[in-house]
């Protein structure tokens, strides 16, 4: 596992996903009202970008030129240590706005942790594994893009990934795209006008049991419980990509 | 319009094969890698077969344009292949010691191969891919192999990605992959390498999946023998899927050059398992260098079968045969497509002709058209080339024809409202 793929995952993958969280869950809701913050996470060798807070909203940009709480790593597996909590960040910008990020930051990546980890318990109220499912498939979308940018191995199968777009989706429920671009992949949170290829799971009980490795994909594909169609050579590569996800994620 | 096939007894089967067999039906034959989209529309497990025919187990017919994926080329069932493997059940089959049929099928493949100076057998095709590449190796001494990209060449590690499941760095580090028909590309490439690479192992023209098949340019392979031959290469040639469907003696042979180690399998026994590695003289000794055989290698039966398979061939001019077959079967459908406005591309020999509906880059439509298809009773793949064999006849031809243009109208249909 490459600790700089794995940078790009924790940023955009894990702490990107607080954009949905902020849209699902209402005690984040509740936390981000009112806020207008900015926290820079800038790694040295790794991935740069910054979470933003405003308007009761959560929505993440590239780059640390304009936020308000700035974080350096001096390496990726600086940073993964602080998503796997064996480093504590030392801001080098917005000491004064420091009780954001003490308080309703680690507040808000408790709140995400526990759809992400969920307890099985908790998946057995309804609205609780809706939104850590949803969350989780966001996640997985975006740690798919990063995967398949940065993972020597992952840079090999969108090497061979045609261009277009390749729709994924709950049926009916909610939907995401991968941009193919000259062999690089970009997510979108919504369901596109136009695709190449797609992966639709059949209802979302399907979509968990596939993230928590339950059931069978290629059993799930040849039941028809997930279709998968269209250029098939593209969603043949992303599949490819898909497995390795999973080394990270797990 | 004709009633649509429904399979319950093949779902039946199928969930209880997923409870005892990994992903139920594995491989190229299963309905994931068969890409059989949607998966309702297809059969999952024969009953039976005869000639060109194939019923499932619902006991719905087909006119099969699969053929077992290639070694159907006579006709399953082909009573004078059955014939001939029968009489030699009735002697021996898998023995200590191996029944001499073996050597009068190695005759028969010298006699007919025009590349050929002895033979080696096997049962996969992968097999004796996998014996070409270790008879170049042992013979030069070198490491790299150059394939062709959409190429196919088995399952082992070595003919496989990097980002395959169970395939590791150190399995593929030696290959190089160039384009097809680009012969400044693999100049390049060889000037890079130089005295490293063992082989270049190729289709005789590129028929991978999803992507229109490409005969070779103008001169291409004689640019490429001559290379092989300047730089001490060995230049094989995988013909396990296209081998006899193009010409007897070798699809080498049809494109006017000389590989230095031919692969068969497919159609070489109409179905009995069994492969057959052929080379020129001065690999034979590598060849018997190399710790590689198997149980089965040497069972009697498929030789007999070869050998009356290679006869028959022989006898009917079976690649000329195969090939007016498929220029009018793919002729008819071109023209069914036409006539509702669709423009169907029919690549490759037409023999083991590839099908693609140029209208649509995503292939939704196409794989909508295979569907309605098979449905129909003409079993098409989606993204694989198809294989004509010898017991298909003109009413057989005509019917897939009518069958095509019931599913381009109701495709039509569909996409007009």
């Amino acid at each position: 596992m490459d600790e700089r793929t794995l940078a790009y995952i924790n940023l955009y993958a894990v702490l990107g996903s607080l954009r949905e969280l902020c849209r699902l869950d209402d005690e984040a809701k509740r936390l981000i009202k009112g806020e207008d913050i900015s926290i820079g996470f800038s790694v040295k060798g790794g991935p740069e970008a910054t979470l933003v807070f405003k308007d009761g909203e959560c929505k993440m940009v590239p780059g640390c030129e304009s936020c308000n709480i700035k974080l350096p790593f001096g390496s990726p597996k600086k940073f993964n240590g602080l998503i796997n909590g064996t480093v504590t960040p030392i801001p080098s910008k917005g000491f004064t706005k420091i009780g954001f990020l003490l308080k309703k930051f680690t507040k808000l990546t408790d709140i995400l942790t526990s759809y992400l980890r969920p307890e099985e318990d908790a998946l057995k109220d309804e609205r609780f594994f809706e939104v850590s499912t949803k969350v989780m498939f966001y996640v997985i979308v975006e740690a798919l893009c990063q995967v398949g940018n940065n993972d020597k191995i992952g840079r090999f199968s969108a090497g061979n990934t045609v261009d277009g777009n390749v729709k994924i989706g709950v049926k009916d429920q909610f939907y995401a795209y991968i941009t193919v671009k000259d062999h690089h992949l970009t997510p979108h949170h919504e369901e596109p006008a136009e695709y190449m290829s797609y992966m639709i799971f059949e209802d979302i009980h399907t979509a968990r049991d596939l993230f928590d490795g339950k059931i069978n994909a290629i059993v799930s594909v040849a039941t028809g419980k997930v279709r998968v169609g269209g250029m098939m050579f593209q969603v043949d590569n992303i599949n490819r990509i898909l497995d390795r996800v999973a080394l990270y994620l797990s | 319009m004709r009633k649509l096939y429904e399979y319950p007894k093949s779902r039946a089967a199928f969930e209880r094969a997923c409870k005892v067999i990994p992903s139920g039906i594995y491989g190229h034959q299963g309905p994931v890698e068969g890409c059989y989209v949607p998966i309702e529309a297809f059969p999952l497990y024969s009953s039976k077969a005869q000639g060109t025919y194939l019923w499932d187990l619902d006991g719905n017919k087909f006119i099969d344009y699969m053929c077992a994926y290639g070694p159907n080329i006579l006709g399953y069932n082909d009573p004078d292949v059955d014939e001939a493997a029968a009489r030699q059940r009735a002697i021996s089959d898998c023995t200590t010691l191996p029944n001499p049929v073996m050597i009068d099928f190695a005759d028969l493949l010298v006699d007919t191969v025009a590349s050929a100076d002895w033979a080696f057998f096997a049962k996969n095709g992968n097999d004796v891919t996998t014996g070409a590449i270790m008879t170049a190796r042992a013979y030069t001494h070198r490491k790299k192999i150059v394939f062709f990209k959409g190429y196919y060449h088995g399952v082992s590690p070595w003919t496989q990605k990097v980002d395959y499941p169970g395939v590791i760095e150190e399995d593929v580090c030696n290959n190089i992959y160039v384009e097809w028909n680009n012969f400044e590309e693999l100049s390049r490439v060889f000037e890079e390498n130089r005295d490293q690479i063992a082989a270049i192992i190729a289709q005789p023209y590129m028929h991978g999946n999803f992507m229109d098949n490409q005969m070779p340019a103008e001169g291409f392979w004689q640019k490429v023998r001559k290379l092989c031959d300047d730089t001490g290469t060995v230049l094989i040639i995988d013909d396990v899927r296209a081998g006899f469907r193009m010409d007897l003696a070798g699809s080498d042979h049809y494109f006017g050059f000389k590989a230095d180690l031919i692969c068969f399998c497919k159609a070489l026994a109409n179905g009995y398992n069994v492969s057959a590695l052929c080379g020129r003289d001065f690999l034979k000794n590598t060849v018997s260098s190399l710790s590689y055989t198997g149980s089965y290698w040497m069972s009697a039966v498929p030789f007999a079968a070869g050998i009356a398979c290679i006869e028959k061939m022989k006898k009917i001019d079976c690649p000329r045969i195969l090939n007016e077959k498929g220029q009018k079967l793919k002729d008819g459908l071109i023209a069914a497509a036409a006539k509702y406005g669709y423009t169907l591309n029919v690549t490759g020999m037409p023999s083991l002709f590839y099908l693609r509906l140029a209208d649509d880059p995503t292939f939704m439509l196409h794989q909508e058209w295979i569907a309605q298809c098979v449905q129909r009773g003409v079993f098409f793949t989606g993204h694989h080339n198809h294989f004509i064999n010898a017991a298909l006849s003109d009413d057989d031809i005509r019917e897939t024809v009518e069958i095509a243009d019931e599913a381009f109208s109701v495709v039509r249909d569909r996409h007009d409202k």
